[in-house]
């Protein structure tokens, strides 16, 4: 079983009713996963508020996802999940229309995303990538170095040694010698717990006559260099790991490893779901704490933070759907000592704007930041294997740091293992074209491997600093089925990170050169995405990689949460996840949204502590 | 393992009887493996989601147990082969553990399978210590592989009673070599397959170094298989294979706690129709010439016989090999895929079926 039988009707709305947690959490991905495992160990009472069904999610509900993948037509993240009429997640097709309004997200523009995320027992980590970076060292520090975006009140080095928790509970797979740049820096003798998954064919053959390239970019030179990502993947363990006591990857025997996650077999659909669990999600991490008897509560959507005068927040009101599509709900209330939200970036400030709550500092809701991505594609002269492998395994990172982010964003570069699927819909489309063409038999065979398996993808990730006026917002004219506010996006992809897609563009136009790559990239206007800058047309791309809307720093003026990612004015709740990173610079958010979560969770663990101690009466 | 008990009576007093007991256990690890595997692809896809995890974690455990025993024989300097001529039985066999009172068969998923597969794992000490080697009758039909490797008149009580052999033999080789002055345990330690090369594999590859190792890896075998240890789990807290198969007879998983035979955790569906009806123990011969059917049939066998060579280059010396048996079942299944879901030439109402022949094939001849 990923979930122990019944865990996910162990408690009542009854039974809650009736109950004050230690911890009351909403929302069952990665970051409440953390939190719950995380107090859960210390013996603490803890409640998770989770708004998928997830019933018994066993091994055949695992696979009933991948049945539903398997024989979905459009494959995108959200294909092997359950749809919800009365509350949609937003799905990559809903956003082909600009401020659209008849999806979950309503769209105010100027510019779209693509922006998807999903209501199901892991969250994101069910469909995410598991590529998993470390932000920079300077990246917290974008501020001091190059007067660019609001301060971190914490730093690499706070977040290191968090770091390494994460990559141990997440199992990475890396090599320290490839990911030491940039900065980046480990302990003496630290390896990751299993070791680099072998770059793709792909990889190799980009890596061939990318490697070396000089690159001129704000008065420095850069030498590029295809290297390995670290990725949230079964790999090999690394018997050096832990000062040579190893490393056992989750679910490594029998049962459990079957059902919970055997090496990754480079399957190529990391995204929307691994089908042998060699991905990490969420889920591995929740399972162990519901067995330690944390509750959880399905199908309950979070509806209204209630606070008292002094502030501190009294309960949590939840919608408790009959079942999935139903409009019909019953009311309760969720109460706790402490509270966290732990609905990334969108549901967080949906809530609590939803909520009414105090915002003295005008912030909540604001400085939405995602990647943004450019794609730029072409057909290699040889036959590189495209379609094998994991969905990316390496990337160009020269350019994540450098004194040029006084003027532009950095970015990184993906190398695609699945070819054109995400700019173009490939192989889909190709089938349909070379069928088309009148294609038959083993010819249209033959023509569909060689269209493919020199296909390559660069999908440049792009920084996005916080703006003031990218936004969530909610308006009472637009409400879910459940009579929940739904988000209101405003968006603008900021000119900082424009110069930067323009660069990582005309980049792309020298290394295929490089490469002898036939440049098959085009934005045409009339898609969404489409942003012009500078007179010439780019499509940017979500990244899921949601952020900034309820930011940490140092005071309450200029941010929502502390350094522990406590509301400045709620005592009594945290806002974790991507949303309290003031900037996210180019590592794709999961790892240090998680790291600073556990530090959350440390924190709680103190500070429940000390409530728990008896007061010192004043001797009279 | 404190006090090495050699007081026991064991059959096994030199180097060479060592070999072909290890030898024997190499077959026998192998020998389940085709029918394992042959029930498990038989079911249809998307159905009996239970059985089909059941049955695959026993064959990844066998294959585990082959790795130990490989790990096993490399410890004590012996070469590890599975590529002779009749390292595959011919179905239906006898095991080669000795027991023969059930023959083995290639055969689809079905409840007659399953109690098969009973009758392979099932936990049985011998009632007394002169019951464990029984006199070994002429079996007739299918393989006999020789029950005790060195004496064919006689055989194991059970499996158990079969690795409790070894078990004894490396004590005594052990305290003897030691008292002539001699080291038992010489092979070369980067011959030993250890966790980075197999993981995801059903439990720890341990790497055999002396005999605590060498003790610790035959217990794992036993205990995974027939719960030797004495309950329905292991030292692992794993569920041993009798009781896992038992489950899908039961209809029920067993749970911590349980007591053998009253399984009490969640309920097991199976759908024994939702099964290939595959022939049963087919052979090469049954396909006729010039069929797609037999063209299918050969190259499984090829696949089959490759993947043995394979194996016996990764066992000697090449342990970083194994990183490839994942792309290697793909391509076994792949194969028994293309003959499963076609009908069999010549057999009415059954489909087609792989074929483990013990000689391989000239690729030269099928082409």
């Amino acid at each position: 079983m990923i979930f122990p039988q019944g865990a996910s009707i162990r408690t009542t709305p009854a039974a809650v009713s009736e109950t004050v947690y230690d911890v009351v959490i909403v929302g069952g991905g990665i970051c409440g996963a953390v939190t719950a495992d995380h107090l859960s160990r210390q013996g603490r009472s803890v409640l998770v508020l989770e708004a998928g069904p997830a019933n018994d999610l066993d091994i055949k509900d695992y696979e009933a996802y991948l049945t539903e993948f398997y024989s979905a037509a459009s494959k995108d993240n959200q294909s092997p999940y359950p749809a919800y009429p009365t509350s949609p997640m937003p799905r990559s097709s809903d956003a082909e229309h600009r401020a659209d309004d008849s999806g979950y997200l309503v769209q105010r523009g100027p510019h779209t995303t693509d922006t998807t995320y999903t209501r199901v027992l892991g969250g994101t980590t069910m469909h995410w990538e598991a590529k998993i970076l470390r932000m920079l060292p300077e990246d917290f520090q974008l501020a001091e170095r190059y007067q660019q975006g609001p301060r971190w009140p914490v730093d690499y080095a706070d977040l290191e040694p968090l770091y390494r928790e994460m990559e141990r509970e997440i199992g990475v797979s890396a090599d320290v010698g490839d990911q030491a740049y940039g900065g980046i820096t480990f302990p003496r003798d630290y390896v990751f717990p299993m070791k680099g998954l072998p770059p793709s064919y792909l990889d190799r053959v980009v890596a061939r006559d990318v490697d070396g390239t000089r690159v001129q970019l704000g008065g420095e030179e850069f030498e590029l260099k295809v290297r390995p990502f670290p990725q949230g993947r079964n790999g090999i363990p690394n018997p050096a790991y832990d000062h040579g006591r190893g490393f056992v990857p989750v679910g490594a025997v029998s049962t459990h490893q079957v059902e919970e996650g055997e090496r990754c077999q480079g399957n190529n659909n990391c995204v929307p779901l691994c089908p042998v669990q060699a991905k990490y999600h969420a889920g591995k991490t929740l399972s162990r704490a519901l067995q330690r008897g944390v509750d959880m509560l399905t199908q309950a959507v979070a509806h209204q933070v209630h606070t008292a005068e002094n502030g501190r927040v009294e309960s949590i009101e939840y919608r408790r759907y009959r079942h999935p599509g139903s409009t019909e709900f019953e009311t309760g209330f969720a109460r706790g000592r402490t509270y966290v939200l732990a609905t990334n970036a969108i549901e967080n400030a949906r809530l609590m704007l939803a909520s009414g709550l105090q915002n003295r500092s005008d912030l909540v809701g604001r400085n939405l930041m995602d990647h943004a991505y450019l794609l730029t594609w072409g057909l290699l002269p040889e036959v590189a294997g495209t379609g094998r492998g994991t969905n990316c395994t390496s990337g160009i990172v020269d350019l994540r740091g450098g004194a040029f982010r006084r003027e532009q964003a950095s970015f990184s570069t993906d190398i695609h293992n699945d070819g054109w699927g995400w700019a173009t819909g490939s192989p889909i489309t190709d089938l349909i074209q070379i069928v088309d063409d009148g294609t038959r038999g083993f010819d249209l065979r033959r023509a569909l491997v060689d269209r493919i398996s020199r296909q390559l993808l660069m999908a440049h990730m792009i920084e996005v600093l916080p703006e003031r006026h990218n936004t969530v917002t909610v308006d009472p004219a637009f409400r879910d089925g459940l009579g929940n506010l739904r988000p209101v996006i405003t968006f603008e992809v900021p000119d900082y990170s424009m110069k930067g897609a323009a660069f990582a563009r005309s980049l792309s136009k020298r290394l295929f050169a490089r490469l002898g790559v036939e440049d098959f990239t085009e934005y045409p206007s009339d898609q969404y995405g489409f942003v012009e800058f500078e007179g010439q047309g780019y499509r940017i791309l979500g990244g899921n990689h949601l952020a900034g809307t309820h930011i940490m720093g140092t005071s309450p003026g200029t941010s929502v949460v502390d350094d522990v990612q406590r509301s400045w004015e709620h005592d009594n709740l945290y806002l974790v996840g991507g949303g309290s990173m003031p900037t996210i610079g180019t590592a794709n958010i999961t790892l240090t949204a998680a790291a600073l979560t556990l530090r959350t969770a440390r924190h709680l663990e103190r500070e429940l502590a000390k409530q728990d101690q008896p007061y010192e009466l004043a001797s009279v | 393992m404190t006090q090495l008990d050699t007081r026991l009576p064991a059959q096994i007093r030199t180097l060479s009887d060592l070999h072909a007991y290890l030898d024997a256990a190499l077959r026998l690890e192998h020998a389940t493996i085709p029918p394992y595997l042959t029930a498990l692809y038989s079911l249809h896809p998307g159905a009996n989601s239970d059985a089909q995890h059941v049955i695959r974690v026993v064959v990844v455990e066998e294959m585990l147990h082959l790795t130990l025993v490989a790990n096993v024989m490399n410890a004590v300097g012996l070469t590890v082969d599975l590529t002779p001529d009749d390292f595959v039985p011919n179905y239906p066999a006898h095991l080669p553990s000795g027991e023969v009172d059930f023959l083995v068969d290639v055969q689809p998923f079905s409840f007659r399978a399953v109690t098969t597969f009973l009758n392979i794992e099932r936990p049985a000490k011998a009632p007394s210590e002169e019951a464990r080697l029984l006199p070994c009758p002429d079996l007739g039909a299918g393989t006999v592989l020789a029950a005790s490797p060195l004496d064919p008149s006689v055989r194991y009580y059970s499996i158990g009673e079969f690795y409790e052999e070894i078990d004894r033999g490396l004590r005594y080789l052990d305290a003897q070599f030691r008292l002539e002055g001699r080291e038992l345990f010489v092979g070369n330690a980067s011959h030993q397959v250890t966790p980075e090369y197999f993981y995801s594999g059903g439990g720890e590859a341990l790497a055999v170094v002396d005999l605590n190792t060498a003790l610790r890896a035959l217990t794992v075998i036993a205990e995974q298989g027939e719960g030797m240890g004495g309950g329905i789990y292991d030292g692992e807290g794993e569920l041993s294979h009798y009781y896992r198969f038992e489950q899908i007879q039961l209809a029920r998983y067993y749970q911590k706690g349980d007591i053998p035979g009253r399984p009490s955790g969640p309920r097991l569906d199976v759908d024994f129709d939702a099964v290939y009806p595959v022939a049963v123990n087919a052979e090469l011969a049954d396909y006729p010439p010039g069929s797609p059917v037999l063209e299918a049939a050969q190259r499984f066998n090829q696949t089959y016989h490759d993947f043995l060579v394979f194996l016996t280059e990764a066992y000697n010396g090449r342990p970083d090999l194994l990183l490839e048996a994942v792309p290697w079942m793909f391509r076994l299944r792949d194969d028994i895929n293309q003959l499963i879901r076609n009908p069999h030439p010549t057999r009415e109402g059954v489909n087609a079926s792989p074929v483990y022949e013990r000689v391989p094939i000239d690729r030269g001849e099928t082409s």
